[in-house]
């Protein structure tokens, strides 16, 4: 090799393959940048799909505990393999399981109900034209919500009893509305202030009277606000522990009693207390999964979407 | 043209009559009523009568008891020990829980911020643990996890040769708080996830295009971005920590003797095994002060760092 | 007849140190199309609101027909309005926005239709009828929302600014849609826009409004030809009419370092007033005059025409747009402009106010 061929050579960039990338070189960097973007899209979801299941396990091995016999499920090590059974169910819905069933729908859909009636038009009126009033009552609308009820449950509990009304599923229903406003009237505020302005005035120049603006173009726009707000509502109440074991006894006993009097009177039968758990609480679950994505506005009080 | 005098000053301005002004602000308040007047008497009502509970000392075992007290039953509680245990206990559950949590969450959600098959699903699976009744989270953890005999963990940590170990005796407190810790890292997840997401992405694409690497742009812009949402979610979920009394009561009943229990749990305790009212209603308020003054700064950042409608890009 | 008048009408919102809208005065023709326009806050918009009912006559009045409007809420002003963003209702369909008024007056179910198809056929809508706004595209939602003010048969139509949201091309094309339909309608309408070059083509009258107060109303010719004050002068024509401070002598009007001669007519006018604003619009200055002397800083080549942008040599600050044909100086080079003294304009350079007719 001559002097200047060598140096030629060892000079940056210019090599003796032309400078200018071929097809070939293009192609291939392509594929390079592809497969960085998949590798980093297959790693996220090894880890994601890792923790996801790490984080789920626990509920995952109630549920299969829930298929098993308690032999099966009373084993120093985990039985994995085992053939499913419906008894433990069974024996969950025979113990007397539906009056607290009963109870839970029947407190969570009428205090929900009750929720919506009186959180929606506060809402509305609380997302007009913001007055200095409206800061106050939103204000105080939180604050009751971070107020320990352990503060208030003597009174409360002394005051049902005076009255009668201990044991009482329609008590629990008023506790339940108290506790569920503060967030019914904040979600819904933060859906009504989605509605543009310029809806109502288009409606207003429609010759639309308020109640009709209110039904037909309202309402519509805001109608999945309010269902997610429904299902968050009925998410806290029927999981809703200390208020139930405090206020009620047999007669209005709600489903996370049924819990609590499970494991005190029955010693530890680890399938059926699985099923019964399963039981208790798949329909919260299910509704979870279905308001997935109101759930943050429904915890941050609407302030975060 | 002419200057003109202002309207306001004009004799033929159309102000708005009293009766019509006082007509529109009832309609505009009318609505609210219902509502507010309700919270008021089921949750203000009942405070005030704690208030006036925790100046009398009162047994229910023993009726006609009753008789004023002063700040007797207050002394008594700073000076209670057990108190002071409780009390205690409640700081580090609601911190260590709170603060592990957030950590947590705050991984969780960066994961779930990138594309991978089955996004959706994964997201699902980790939000469950939150939508667990408290109670059953509670149970399922002290009986299918942590039972020395028959417990998952103890089945997974056999082969490093620990078995039929009793958590929960051993470390009460610590297996209540990862119980609430697995309950409430989804909350915190799903904040900081929503912080992650509203991030604009062209502010991202120029950092790039200034030169940034990733573990750069995420000190620099990520971070601080997300500073209100972990503020949020630490002092929302304190708050929501500070209170919870299903975890400690299902799964230690606040044992052995009072190792676990916190404050909520303590109260009740006194309230409704030892009927003793006016100590109960004392111990509620001291909780109640503490709470405000966490409170005030959760109100303050919804009020102020989200104002509570739109945000800021 | 639809005759709408704005009788010194005025609103101010509250906490405001100077009225939205001050003390209006303006008569709309039965059948005319007028538009207001005018830079972001001067109020235009307001003042279309007040028509429609959306904000309050806090001052003077509003007739429509001779009747006055105020305290009369929106639905019973017989006022079809076309919004900004559409307001077109999410949840019901082309043909559902489009007969919600009829339906909310009580107008029976067949009456409804007949006239919403008419109006889908007169927009090119019918295809679209039974689509959910959200499946529509921004031109598509747009003439829904126009079709929606034209079922109603109205006396007014009021129309804020109803192309901002469309692309360029669409805008141009939409521009010439409304124009006919209006002409074909005779509907008496109010317009809203802050692009004056809208105003010109659209309006039978323009009004050019300023910080609340109207400044001109008047034909578009009119307004380009003799506009009222420096503001509107400015305000009207693309690229804006040259300014420049001069000073009355005897000979002429001293400016740009030298004395232009206006006619006597004008210049008898002037007298009396000692500064004056002169202006005179980019093509009535010829490159290779010989009155002011220019240095050129850019050229925009337009293709069929170009405008040369620069200054007085001599005065940095004093910019001058030229109007020139295909052959253009570059920039850099010194040039000689002639001014077209028959298309001078003079205004008192302390009221702005136009000095001769």
């Amino acid at each position: 090799m001559t002097t200047a061929s060598r140096r030629a050579s060892l000079r940056p960039g210019k090599k003796s393959i032309a400078t200018e990338p071929g097809a070939a070189q293009r192609a291939s960097r392509r594929r390079t940048v592809r497969r960085k973007r998949r590798t980093n899209s297959v790693t996220m979801g090894i880890v994601g799909w890792f923790l996801g299941i790490v984080f789920f396990f626990p509920v995952l091995w109630m549920v299969i505990t829930s298929f098993k016999t308690e032999a099966q499920a009373y084993t120093n090590s985990p039985t994995i393999v085992f053939r499913p059974t419906l008894s433990e169910y069974s024996a969950v819905f025979h113990s007397g399981v539906w009056p607290y069933v009963a109870n839970s729908a029947f407190a969570t859909v009428v205090s929900t109900l009750i929720v919506l009636a009186l959180a929606t038009p506060c809402a509305f009126a609380l997302s007009l034209r913001p007055v200095r009033k409206t800061r106050d009552v939103l204000f105080f609308f939180i604050s009751t919500k971070m107020l320990p009820v352990v503060a208030a449950i003597i009174p409360i509990y002394i005051a049902a009893r005076d009255l009668h009304m201990l044991d009482n599923v329609f008590t629990l229903i008023v506790l339940y509305t108290a506790m569920n406003l503060p967030i019914a009237v904040w979600m819904m505020r933060s859906f009504f202030l989605e509605v543009p302005g310029e809806l109502l005035e288009a409606a207003e120049m429609d010759g639309a009277p308020l109640r009709r603006t209110v039904t037909e173009v309202i309402l519509p726009v805001v109608a999945p606000g309010l269902a997610a707000t429904a299902l968050i509502c009925c998410i806290f109440a029927w999981n809703e522990f200390f208020l139930a074991v405090n206020i009620t006894a047999t007669k209005a006993a709600t489903m996370p009693v049924f819990l609590v009097g499970f494991i005190s009177s029955e010693g530890l039968y680890f399938a059926q207390l699985a099923a019964a758990a399963t039981v208790a609480t798949l329909p919260v679950v299910l509704a979870g999964w279905i308001a997935q994505r109101q759930l943050v506005r429904g915890l941050s009080f609407g302030a975060i979407k | 043209m002419t200057a003109i005098a202002p309207p306001v000053a004009s004799a033929h301005r159309r102000v708005r009559t009293r009766s019509e002004q006082r007509r529109q602000s009832w309609v505009r308040r009318a609505p609210l009523l219902p509502a507010l007047l309700f919270t008021i008497i089921v949750t203000q009502l009942p405070f005030l009568v704690t208030l006036y509970y925790s100046v009398e000392s009162w047994s229910l075992v023993r009726p006609g008891s009753r008789h004023f007290v002063g700040f007797s039953n207050y002394v008594q509680v700073f000076t209670d020990s057990q108190f002071r245990t409780t009390a205690l206990n409640t700081i580090i559950m609601t911190v260590g829980s709170v603060l592990i949590a957030m950590l947590i969450g705050v991984g969780l959600a960066l994961v779930l911020d990138h594309k991978f098959i089955g996004r959706g699903v994964v997201r699902t699976l980790l939000i469950t643990p939150f939508l667990i009744m408290p109670v059953g989270a509670a149970l399922l953890w002290k009986t299918t996890m942590f039972d020395p005999t028959f417990g998952f963990v103890n089945f997974i940590l056999r082969p490093f040769g620990i078995g039929h170990f009793d958590w929960i005796s051993s470390f009460p407190l610590g297996s209540v708080m990862i119980e609430m810790i697995w309950q409430w890292t989804p909350f915190m997840m799903l904040l900081v996830l929503a912080g992650l997401q509203s991030q604009p992405r062209d502010i991202l694409e120029a950092a790039a295009t200034d030169g940034a690497r990733p573990p750069a742009i995420f000190r620099e812009l990520t971070l601080p971005h997300l500073r209100r949402y972990i503020e949020l979610g630490i002092v929302l979920g304190a708050i929501y920590v500070v209170n919870d009394f299903d975890a400690v009561y299902m799964m230690t009943h606040g044992g052995p003797g009072i190792s676990s229990a916190n404050l909520p749990f303590y109260i009740y305790q006194r309230a409704f095994l030892g009927f003793q009212v006016g100590q109960a209603a004392a111990m509620g308020v001291v909780v109640v002060v503490a709470t405000i003054i966490i409170a005030t700064f959760a109100l303050r950042l919804i009020f102020t760092s989200f104002s509570g409608t739109e945000e800021a890009a | 007849m639809a005759e709408v008048k704005y009788e010194n009408a005025t609103c101010i919102y509250p906490g405001a140190d100077r009225p939205a809208v001050d003390s209006l005065a303006l008569a709309v023709k039965d059948g005319e199309f007028v538009v207001m326009v005018g830079p972001s806050g001067c109020g235009k918009t307001t003042a279309l609101r007040m028509l429609a009912g959306l904000e309050e006559i806090d001052d003077g009045s509003i007739r429509i027909d001779g009747q006055d409007m105020v305290g009369v809420p929106s639905r019973d002003r017989d006022i079809a309005m076309v919004f900004q963003n559409y307001a077109l209702y999410p949840s019901k369909t082309v043909a559902e926005n489009m007969g919600f008024a009829l339906k909310m007056h009580g107008v029976p179910k067949d009456e409804r239709a007949r006239r919403v198809r008419e109006a889908a056929k007169l927009l090119d809508l019918e295809q679209f009828l039974d689509r959910k706004p959200r499946h529509l595209s921004g031109g598509q939602r747009q003439r829904v929302a126009m079709g929606r003010a034209i079922v109603r048969e109205p006396k007014v139509f009021c129309m804020d600014e109803p192309l901002s949201n469309l692309d360029a091309q669409l805008r141009v094309q939409t521009r010439t849609q409304i124009a006919e339909l209006q002409r074909r309608l005779k509907v008496t309408t109010v317009y809203v826009t802050h692009d004056q070059v809208e105003a010109m083509t659209m309006g039978d009258r323009v009004a050019v409004m300023r910080l609340g107060k109207l400044q001109q109303f008047a034909s578009p010719t009119e307004l380009y030809d003799h506009p009222a004050n420096v503001f509107v002068a400015g305000f009207i024509g693309s690229p804006a009419m040259n300014r420049l401070e001069g000073t009355l002598t005897p000979d002429g009007i001293h400016t740009g370092g030298v004395t232009i001669r206006p006619p006597d007519a004008l210049l008898r006018a002037a007298q009396g007033h000692g500064k004056l604003v002169v202006g005179i619009r980019p093509e009535h200055l010829s490159v290779g005059g010989s009155d002011l002397a220019l240095k050129v800083e850019l050229v925009e080549d337009l293709g069929s025409d170009s405008y040369i942008y620069g200054h007085l040599s001599g005065d940095r600050d004093a910019k001058i747009i030229v109007r020139a044909g295909r052959e253009h100086p570059q920039p850099g080079e010194l040039i000689k402009v002639g001014v077209d003294t028959a298309h001078l304009h003079l205004f008192d350079a302390a009221s702005g106010e136009r000095v001769g007719e």
